[in-house]
């Protein structure tokens, strides 16, 4: 009898054990996995459509140039044609601004200045505050 | 009538014997594929070593070397190269334990530290890359704690297996009446 409560001790013991190493191996994996990396530059992005309708985004990013950084952040769509200068948008969040139809573009402007380089090569820094506004004239 | 086997030899019937118990492995492990890290190679090594003794020393590396044909001689295949002998000595050295739990749980650690073992090639990795000991060591690590949570499912689903099957498959193995199964005690 004290035989089989004997090994039931160590049955209960040797279960035990196991429990505690699926256990320290669940928290050496919760404190040591490699976490998504947050880009490393706050930016925001504002779009003010044809009825003057803004939408900000906001997004930390790694992106060097304006595209990708658009490209990011999530909710904002564009197109346009490609150029030797980068792409050229005619269209942002499906509202298309044709300069040929009626005079508009989307107008690209960083900090409240107007953006000097396209899309492809308009450098982005952390705190930069961009901002792509339909323009008729 | 059978002559007695002089030392060393092995007999057709070992051959054959060896051969059936590949492939039993190879065909469990096809049949469990779509359930990742879920897997009867461990339970049938630590049965075949119990029952059949020294044939193991010819069954894994028949294994192995099929598993190399089978799926492409990667990476994998160096961790396999170590972790399925290695498991097939630690149950040879506590071959006189037959309690279920006992086998349960160390088919169990077993699972839990595949993705440990099969780190070290990574050690190996990442120090020759130019990291040297500590980038491999670091390399290791982050390959390894990468994948617990594969080893977690490994070491419990090998523990369900092993509680599971130990009794009825050694008792259907203890009907084999010729060399080594007859050794086992009869004590369930």
């Amino acid at each position: 009898m004290e035989n089989k409560s004997k090994s039931s001790k160590k049955v209960i013991l040797g279960v035990a054990a196991l429990v505690v190493v699926i256990a320290a191996l669940a928290i050496l994996y919760n404190v040591f996995r490699e976490k998504p990396v947050e880009g490393s530059k706050s930016i925001t992005i504002e779009v003010v459509n044809k009825a003057e309708e803004s939408t900000k985004y906001q997004l930390k990013t790694d992106a060097e140039y304006l595209r990708q950084a658009m490209e990011e952040a999530e909710g904002l769509t564009f197109s346009g044609t490609e150029s030797e200068y980068g792409m050229m948008v005619d269209t942002v969040n499906g509202e298309t601004a044709d300069y040929s139809v009626d005079s508009s573009y989307w107008g690209f402007y960083v900090n409240g200045e107007y953006c000097n380089y396209g899309i492809d090569t308009q450098p982005v820094a952390d705190g930069d505050a961009f901002s792509i506004v339909y323009t008729a004239e | 009538m059978e002559r007695k086997k002089k030392t060393g030899e092995i007999a057709v019937q070992d051959i054959a014997l060896i051969g059936v118990m590949v492939a039993v492995i190879e065909v469990s492990k096809a049949a469990l594929a779509f359930l990742p890290n879920i897997e009867l190679t461990s339970f049938w090594i630590i049965l075949f070593t119990l029952f059949f003794g020294w044939r193991i020393l010819l069954v894994v590396p028949a294994f192995i070397l099929i598993e190399g044909v089978i799926y492409g001689f990667g990476l994998w295949w160096v961790m396999y190269l170590y972790a399925w002998p290695l498991l097939a000595l630690a149950v040879w050295l506590f071959r006189k334990q037959e309690s279920v739990w006992f086998w349960s749980i160390l088919s169990s650690i077993f699972g839990l530290m595949f993705g440990f073992l099969c780190a070290i090639p990574y050690v190996a990795i990442g120090a020759a890359d130019g990291g040297g000991l500590i980038g491999g060591l670091t390399a290791g690590f982050s390959w390894w704690v990468a994948g617990i949570p594969w080893d977690i499912a490994h070491g419990v689903g090998n523990f369900v297996l092993m509680l599971t099957l130990y009794r009825p498959v050694r008792a259907a193995m203890k009907r084999f009446s010729f060399g080594a199964a007859s050794k086992v005690s009869s004590n369930n």
